[in-house]
């Protein structure tokens, strides 16, 4: 053997190891330095933002002019305009966050990164519930924003028909708070849709069908099959959070976000044990 | 310390590694050397945790690699250019790699400068050139300051400067008693870097020992000779053992006799020798002998085929 040198001093603390704390700040500065991440927040925002303009616009023309589009009996009994229309945008802000929640890991396959990342944590399970921290508080809090920033638009817009967001009232703050709860439910879906698939288009392309398409087809085909489940689609369940409560709907706002959890888990669950199996 | 016993992976009815036993030993610099194909880099992503051998068992530092609580203080890994999200800086990739393990911005400073990095370290990765990324490749290997390092061709790309800086690196890493186990195709490389060998071809291995050994086992060394009268001292050379191959009248190539054996017969004869030259295999040589019938893919350039078969011939009579 030959000679051992004196090793350099270095600033690797001796006591370094691998905690979920750790990891939680590395999965963090992955996000924060991915140039999309702002993109795709803003885009969430906007959208949200947008929808809610042309919504209470819309609710405006409704009580403007009640003897063409027969007023406001058209809408169910006790509907909230002025926060529905806030929150309206959250249908298309889920399919940007379903974007992001893929991203967030298929990103990774796509560039080779997931090596980096799975070397680092080999035991590969923390990887992922900390990016399910990730995405989960960034759907949060871009959805409080889209829907705070969405109130802001839509109050001026109905106030001449003295209609307001009143947080008093029952069922607002649930409402309001429906929408980014929602998307948390979301981006974890996609988190566990794009850890099963690894690929960054077949991901996206599949929480779209699951939330976008599929909720339009099922309710109204015809055996009665459909229509029972149709209250059990993850994006129809999660919806009741949005809707409050109501005497008709099989599920109550709590249940039917339950629901909505279950399936995100299931996603997760599936994307854990193949992360876990599979060759990186 | 890298053991590995009855590795084996398979792709379906593939079998990319096939039962390889070794052992990688600390304070030393061990190449892995083989063609393309032959089962290097599947071998080293086992070693990482990254695939799951079929069978067999592969440990670092006497455990499976996944069970250490610090992975990056045990083992660094090269193990492909640019394993990094082309949409982050270099800079805030090595942060990403050491806040998992609670490793500070100061050890990120220093893999950086290590590394040559400084100039580009907050550019994007995707815009980096192959040397770049291998360059920070080995930063992110040298992240943990560890125990043993694992590099996939990390000569690949690099241009001769960097090749040099790379050589002088991995000594010096081994001179401080760490392990360090690098893979090349490149033979010339493996030859002025590694103390021991490992040679693998088709998932098997073929070979293992030090270079100085693994270039006097596989080849006989032979002798160039030139000399007027050429075809009468080969045929006065002529014997068991002795196999001689001529280039031209003047000129005859001498395997199984030493040097001073031909010219002492030479000058009993009176025969002039116009030059009497020992040449000694290089490990090139070395491992075309010992991987002919082991390259997965064949060229089809005939001629050079033909010449490296005959070679073999020679050298294995």
């Amino acid at each position: 053997m030959t000679a051992v040198a004196e090793r350099r001093a270095t600033s690797v603390p001796p006591t370094a190891r691998v905690t979920f704390l750790g990891e939680l700040r590395s999965e963090w500065i992955k996000f924060t330095a991915v140039r999309s991440t702002p993109w795709i927040l803003g885009a969430t925002v906007v959208v949200m933002v947008g929808l809610a303009a042309i919504s209470a616009w819309s609710f405006s023309f409704l009580l403007s002019n009640p003897e063409d589009t027969g007023g406001p009996g058209v809408l169910p009994d006790d509907f909230d305009m002025a926060v529905q229309a806030a929150v309206a945008g959250y249908i298309m802000a889920q399919i940007v966050v379903a974007v992001l929640g893929v991203m967030v890991i298929s990103g990774e396959y796509a560039t080779g990164q997931i090596r980096s990342t799975l070397a680092a944590v080999p035991t590969r399970l923390p990887v992922l519930a900390a990016k399910g921290v990730v995405v989960s508080v960034t759907a949060f809090l871009t959805g409080l924003v889209g829907v705070g920033l969405g109130a802001l638009v839509s109050i001026p817009l109905l106030s001449e028909h003295d209609v307001t967001i009143d947080l008093a009232r029952e069922g607002t703050l649930l409402a309001l708070l429906g929408a980014p709860l929602y998307l948390v439910a979301v981006a974890l879906f996609a988190l566990g849709v794009g850890t099963i698939l690894r690929h960054t288009a077949g991901g996206i392309a599949v929480a779209v069908v699951i939330f976008f398409v599929i909720p339009l087809i099922w309710p109204n085909l015809s055996p009665d099959f459909f229509q029972e489940t149709s209250p059990y689609l993850p994006s129809l369940a999660g919806a009741r959070l949005l809707e409050g409560e109501s005497a008709t709907a099989a599920l109550s706002p709590w249940q039917g976000y339950g629901v909505m959890l279950g399936w995100s888990a299931l996603a997760l669950l599936g994307g854990a044990v193949l992360l876990r199996r599979r060759d990186a | 310390m890298i053991e590995a016993e009855n590795l084996t992976k398979r792709y379906g009815d593939k079998v990319a590694v096939d039962s390889v036993t070794f052992s990688v030993e600390p304070g030393r610099v061990t190449g892995f050397l083989g063609p393309n194909g032959a089962g290097k880099s599947t071998t080293m992503r086992m070693i990482m945790g990254l695939d799951r051998p079929t069978s067999g068992r592969v440990t670092v530092n006497g455990k499976p690699y996944a069970q250490h609580r610090a992975p990056l203080l045990e083992v660094g890994a090269l193990l492909e250019a640019k394993a990094v999200h082309t949409g982050s800086s270099a800079r805030n990739h090595l942060r990403a790699l050491a806040a998992t393990h609670g490793i500070g911005i100061k050890r990120v400073e220093e893999v950086i400068e290590l590394t040559g990095l400084t100039d580009v370290a907050r550019k994007r990765v995707g815009g980096f050139s192959l040397g770049m990324g291998q360059r920070l490749g080995i930063a992110a290997a040298m992240m943990g300051d560890p125990k043993t390092l694992v590099l996939d061709e990390p000569v690949n790309g690099l241009d001769p400067e960097g090749v040099k800086w790379v050589r002088t690196m991995v000594r010096y890493l081994a001179s401080e008693g760490r392990t360090v186990f690098l893979s090349s195709h490149l033979m010339s490389e493996m030859a002025i870097t590694a103390d021991d060998i490992i040679v693998i071809g088709r998932g098997r291995i073929i070979t293992t020992g030090s270079v100085d050994d693994i270039i006097a086992a596989s080849t006989t060394g032979s002798v160039k000779v030139r000399s007027p009268r050429a075809t009468e001292l080969a045929e006065a050379l002529q014997r068991d053992g002795v196999t001689i191959t001529s280039t031209d009248s003047e000129v005859i190539t001498v395997a199984g006799l030493q040097a001073s054996a031909i010219g002492d017969l030479a000058a009993g004869r009176g025969i002039a020798l116009h030059e009497l030259t020992p040449i000694s295999a290089s490990l090139e040589e070395a491992f075309m002998t010992l991987t002919a019938g082991e390259v997965e893919y064949h060229s089809e350039a005939p001629v050079a085929s033909a010449a490296a078969a005959s070679s073999t011939q020679e050298a294995s009579r």
